[in-house]
């Protein structure tokens, strides 16, 4: 059935074999690409100020530089375990599917994509065992609500391409980003390259799927679609806030802390910046009617 | 019968209610989730809550979600056995 989709898509096969030569060209060795120093300097960001979850509220004014500083390489820490932890429940879906009868003509892609995301996998959680002494664990969730039964594949490589564009707005600003360190910098630059191929690939493949899919479902089952959507990016982007990287950073209250900064206007401005890409597509195709995702939010 | 930490453990109690304005109180072995009185939005905050309750670190890779089901169940797998934080 997908497989017939794809195979039937002349624009999806032609994007697959651009893909895959771009993967071979860009080939790199992930375990000689990085210089890992021996540490990195405390007393600097280790995130854009601007993407982290204080940025932009009274309470960074509150907060004396160390402070901040500390955060900053705490959240930096969580958004690499994010990532650890996205990219092990990517490739358990993608591997389920190569070469089995539905996903025969992308398998070679496949190949490319389980390789590169294990390699980078690994580079993250370099990062985090190294700079942090951990990676921060990760509770599932936003994906509980059941969908309708013929959406899985569908709703899978949604969240994969949610996933991977939530993190690329991440890499895409940290890659640039002068004040920060070249090891924190070549980390995001290198993923970024490797992932605008992956979120290529995700937005074509989500596209023919879904058109299949709006042929035969009910109004009822295309919202269904959408609100299993918008509760998993809400909750995707509330993992950035994290009470035990508040509490790591020595703040007094984190669960309150958190609160605040869910509560505070900033938190909204913040993810129509992160998902701005993600929202246009997604609305684009149909899959979402808008770009509120106020009724999702933990702090509701 | 352990001595159980019966204030830090009101704690769990007062975030589920907190969070549940329309409830006055939450039965020992009522389902939480099948009532909707946490879901995977408000899990991070949950989890957080019973760690710091508990003076505990919840291991997410081998986490029993049995173990968080009921107000029971919380109770016996993170606070029965261990010396009270607080009461």
């Amino acid at each position: 059935m997908v497989s017939r989709l794809i195979d039937e898509s002349e624009r999806l096969k032609t994007i697959l074999d651009r893909l895959n030569e771009k993967s071979i060209e860009d080939y790199y060795n992930p375990y000689r690409v990085f210089e890992w120093p021996d540490e990195l300097p405390a007393e600097m960001w280790w995130m854009t100020p601007e993407l982290t979850t204080t940025y932009g509220t009274p309470i960074a004014d509150e907060l004396p530089a160390e402070r901040l500083h500390a955060l900053s390489r705490h959240e930096s820490v969580n958004f690499y375990s994010l990532n650890v932890h996205g990219i092990r429940e990517l490739l358990i879906e993608v591997t389920k599917r190569i070469h089995t009868a539905d996903f025969r003509t992308p398998s070679e892609f496949f190949h490319h994509f389980i390789g590169e995301e294990n390699e980078h996998m690994w580079f993250f959680a370099e990062f985090c065992l190294r700079y942090g002494g951990k990676i921060y664990t990760q509770p599932r969730g936003g994906a509980e609500t059941i969908p309708p039964n013929n959406a899985e594949s569908l709703l899978v490589f949604c969240r994969i391409l949610i996933f991977e564009e939530l993190v690329d707005h991440f890499n895409s600003k940290m890659a640039l980003d002068r004040n920060l360190h070249e090891t924190i910098r070549q980390v995001n630059r290198i993923h970024h390259q490797d992932e605008s191929r992956h979120i290529a690939f995700g937005r074509e493949l989500v596209s023919v799927l879904f058109e299949d899919f709006r042929k035969t479902a009910t109004e009822e089952e295309i919202t269904q679609v959408s609100d299993y959507l918008k509760r998993y990016m809400s909750f995707s982007f509330e993992s950035l806030y994290s009470p035990q990287v508040y509490r790591d950073a020595g703040i007094e209250n984190p669960l309150e802390f958190r609160r605040r900064l869910l509560n505070d206007p900033r938190r909204k401005e913040f993810e129509q910046q992160v998902f701005r890409k993600t929202f246009s597509f997604l609305t684009k195709t149909g899959l979402l009617g808008d770009r509120d995702l106020s009724a999702f939010s933990a702090s509701n | 019968m352990p001595e159980t930490p019966t204030t830090a453990f009101d704690e769990v109690t007062a975030w589920i209610l907190a969070k549940n304005p329309e409830r006055e109180s939450v039965g020992a072995d009522e389902d939480l989730v099948e009532n909707r009185l946490v879901d995977s939005l408000s899990f991070v905050e949950f989890i957080f809550t019973i760690e710091q309750a508990a003076d505990t670190e919840i291991p997410m890779d081998t986490l029993d979600l049995d173990d968080l089901r009921t107000l029971n169940s919380i109770r016996k797998a993170f606070f029965d056995g261990r010396t009270p934080v607080t009461g």
